[in-house]
């Protein structure tokens, strides 16, 4: 199977403030067509690999190659980037400063003001073009930002947290945008801390903490390699067998049911045996496989 | 090149859009004239008639003296000081004039309305009678009082009681009244008469020439050089705020991380630079041609209006001095807004900026007294003091040209280099916010960015 080349491939890429080892020797590749999940709990060194690759900064060792070639500020043309901290000029009407981004990113002219205007349209803001910042609400500012990250048809966007603060349905709205942008083979790197949004989107995964990468590949891989299984389960009685640590490694109770962690070489078989023969009544017995949420959680907090 | 132009473009369209530049532009020069007007006739009001002043003559015949004193110096002051210039005339004045010519104004204010009266001894005993004074001034029957001792001639010292101390103005009359009054007492005593003393203080005119010839210098080199750095000083007290504004803007609003996604910090920091320059340059046109166009006008309706001549070649250092003088200081407004993180930081950090320009002014006065001493020569390569300093120099004695290139090569050098400086310290800056710099985080940062 012939992959196609990476948009962006980092190697062995390290920084360091000072004493402190923010990124040690990241490697990565992000493909055309695909939506890599950076994800990690905060202070991870999520964020300096980011601005290492959108050129903000650049790495103390390694190498950071977008299209094959070293990273330089002609490339940062062909980068959409939106930052977990963003802003908007506040005194500035929105036409005016979606101008302004494109014109740092080289595309200007009539082109760019159709863009404008078309992405106004798509994200549902076209009245609001000539408003002050100031006066559209925090939601409509974060569509604003999200279009000046992308009405330059960059070939690589990097999103950190794009669904933070939206309400529902702008969540759905951008989200159809994202794919929308991945079935035109854009490389999209999807940086946030909502397991679930990185769960439902990404095909591929990179998990950092401590400065590391922890776990990588594409998101089935990540899951099927991850070696546990638990059981979702609603029963009535048997609690006695759930405390068996020889059989449950952990339980997490949630309204309707219960999630157990079988111990490492348990079967479930063995567990839906002894529950029927404790005499609780088994009304969902479920083998699922394990969410991005737990193997963050296991990951990161046996780590820490 | 583009993004710089971007820069640039935003900045001067966004900030003459808005309706602070309005105000500024049309609402600076009423100010202006208000600060120049209004003192002028604040001075003027004397408030509460005449000031009373009792002359207690122990002398027995200098009273007449004193009185006649203050009314001859109305009389025979030169003629501009017959009729009180109005608040137009007064409002045209130049403003190295203008200090001058408000307390001349208070004072001249202040010589109209004495009222001297003569305190009778009748044989009453000092002490009665300067308490009897005490007790008229508390009632305010009177201002002030002045005693004149008997042995005043000989001895030169006589005594002043006023209610109100602070009232400098007539101190100084009662004192000058005085001084005139003894002093042609004494010469009166010698026998010199009234016509040889008039003669004798006819004031002496020194008229002005370069050496080798020339025309006649008024001192207008001099005042155009206090004229540009009373400019630069007005340019960075009016926009050094807005640099520092400008700068700090994008970190307050959180957008510096996605300018830093596209454009290298130098181009962006020095795109603000310029952009913002252009605007301050805008709003001095706009006052050039309206104080040209008020000139134009007055000179059309017959009032004679002198524009300085000054040679082309020292008008366009002083152009080139204005502009390094402004860059220079520009530059560490960017440097300091670079270092912090809100207004108000950087607000209190700009203070010093300032005083290093003050001090600029005061070393001019060595340097117009010895133009071509080793302490002038370098000053004037400072670039802190170099847009003052080397300007004086050029108008009072023209230094070897390598010396003025010397000093305009260093300047700009030294401009460039604090934009550098600011646009690595603001890169750095900006990934950690929050937080201000101290400075060996500052010296931190220059090394790694």
């Amino acid at each position: 199977m012939s992959e196609p080349n990476p948009t962006l491939r980092l190697e062995q890429v390290t920084k360091r403030f000072g004493d402190f080892t923010a990124v040690d020797s990241v490697s990565l590749a992000v493909r055309p067509g695909r939506i890599f999940g950076l994800i990690g709990p905060n202070g991870a060194g999520k964020t300096t690999t980011i601005r290492m690759i959108v050129g903000i900064t650049a790495p103390d060792e390694g190498r950071v190659e977008l299209f094959g070639r070293r990273m330089s500020p002609e490339l940062q043309n062909r980068i959409g980037y939106l930052p977990e901290e963003r802003g908007l000029y506040k005194k500035m009407r929105v036409g005016d400063q979606l101008k302004f981004f494109a014109e740092l990113k080289d595309f200007a002219g009539r082109a760019a003001d159709e863009a404008a205007d078309r992405w106004l349209e798509r994200v549902r803001l076209t009245e609001w073009k000539r408003k002050k910042a100031s006066e559209l609400s925090k939601g409509m500012q974060q569509k604003v930002q999200f279009v000046a990250a992308v009405m330059h048809d960059p070939e690589l966007l990097v999103l950190d947290e794009p669904f933070s603060g939206l309400d529902p349905v702008n969540v759905e709205l951008l989200k159809e945008i994202v794919l929308g942008l991945r079935a035109e083979g854009k490389a999209i790197i999807l940086s946030t801390h909502q397991m679930e949004v990185a769960e439902a989107l990404c095909d591929d995964i990179c998990l950092v903490n401590r400065s590391r990468v922890v776990l990588g590949g594409s998101l089935r891989e990540v899951k099927s390699g991850f070696g546990r299984n638990s059981v979702a389960l609603r029963c009535e009685g048997g609690d006695g067998v759930l405390a068996d640590a020889a059989l449950v490694a952990s339980v997490v109770r949630h309204n309707d049911h219960v999630e157990a962690l079988l111990a490492p070489g348990a079967d479930a078989q063995e567990l839906l045996r002894r529950l029927l023969s404790a005499g609780a009544r088994v009304s969902r017995f479920e083998l699922v496989e394990p969410s991005l949420n737990d193997i963050f959680i296991e990951k990161v907090g046996g780590a820490a | 090149m583009r993004k710089f132009l971007a820069v640039v473009r935003r900045e001067y369209v966004q900030r003459v859009r808005s309706r602070m530049f309005l105000v500024v532009t049309l609402g600076g020069p009423v100010m202006f004239a208000l600060f120049t007007v209004v003192p002028v006739l604040l001075a003027g009001i004397k408030a509460g008639g005449p000031t009373r002043v009792a002359v207690l003559d122990e002398t027995g015949r200098l009273f007449e003296r004193v009185r006649d004193s203050v009314d001859a110096r109305r009389g025979d002051g030169d003629e501009e000081e017959e009729d009180r210039p109005d608040e137009a005339e007064a409002a045209r004045r130049s403003t190295e004039q203008g200090a001058r010519a408000r307390l001349e104004q208070a004072s001249k204010a202040a010589a109209q309305g004495y009222v001297f009266e003569r305190v009778e001894t009748e044989g009453r005993a000092a002490e009665e009678l300067r308490a009897g004074l005490d007790e008229r001034v508390r009632r305010d029957e009177l201002d002030a009082y002045v005693v004149l001792p008997r042995d005043l001639l000989e001895r030169g010292e006589a005594e002043y009681h006023a209610r109100n101390l602070g009232d400098v103005f007539t101190r100084g009359q009662v004192r000058d009244a005085v001084v005139r009054a003894v002093r042609d007492a004494r010469l009166d005593a010698r026998g010199v008469s009234a016509d040889v003393m008039r003669a004798v203080n006819r004031p002496v005119r020194l008229r002005a020439t370069g050496a080798g010839g020339g025309e006649e210098d008024k001192g207008q080199g001099f005042f155009l050089v206090f004229g540009a750095g009373f400019v630069i000083y007005l340019t960075i007290l009016l926009y050094g705020q807005t640099i520092l504004g400008a700068v700090i803007e994008e970190k307050e609003t959180r957008i510096a991380e996605i300018l830093f996604s596209s454009i290298r910090p130098f181009a962006l920091m020095s795109g603000k630079l310029i952009g913002v320059s252009l605007v301050a340059l805008t709003q001095f046109a706009i006052w050039a041609a309206a104080v040209l166009g008020l000139g134009a006008y007055f000179a059309a309706s017959g009032v004679a209006v002198s524009f300085p001549r000054v040679p082309a070649g020292v008008l366009a250092y002083v152009a080139l001095f204005f502009l390094l003088g402004y860059f220079i200081y520009a530059t560490i407004y960017a440097l300091v807004g670079s270092m912090v993180t809100t207004a108000q930081e950087g607000g209190q950090l700009s203070m010093p900026i300032i005083l290093l320009l003050v001090a600029g002014f005061y070393m001019a006065f060595p340097v117009i007294r010895s133009p071509n001493s080793p302490f002038a020569f370098w000053v004037s390569l400072v670039p802190f003091f170099a847009p003052i300093t080397m300007l004086t120099r050029i108008v009072s004695q023209q230094p070897p040209f390598w010396q003025i290139a010397l000093s305009l090569g260093i300047g700009f050098a030294t401009v460039a280099l604090l934009l550098w400086l600011a646009s690595r310290v603001y890169r750095v800056g900006m990934l950690m916010y929050g937080k201000r710099a101290t400075i060996p985080e500052v010296l931190r940062w220059v090394r790694q960015a």
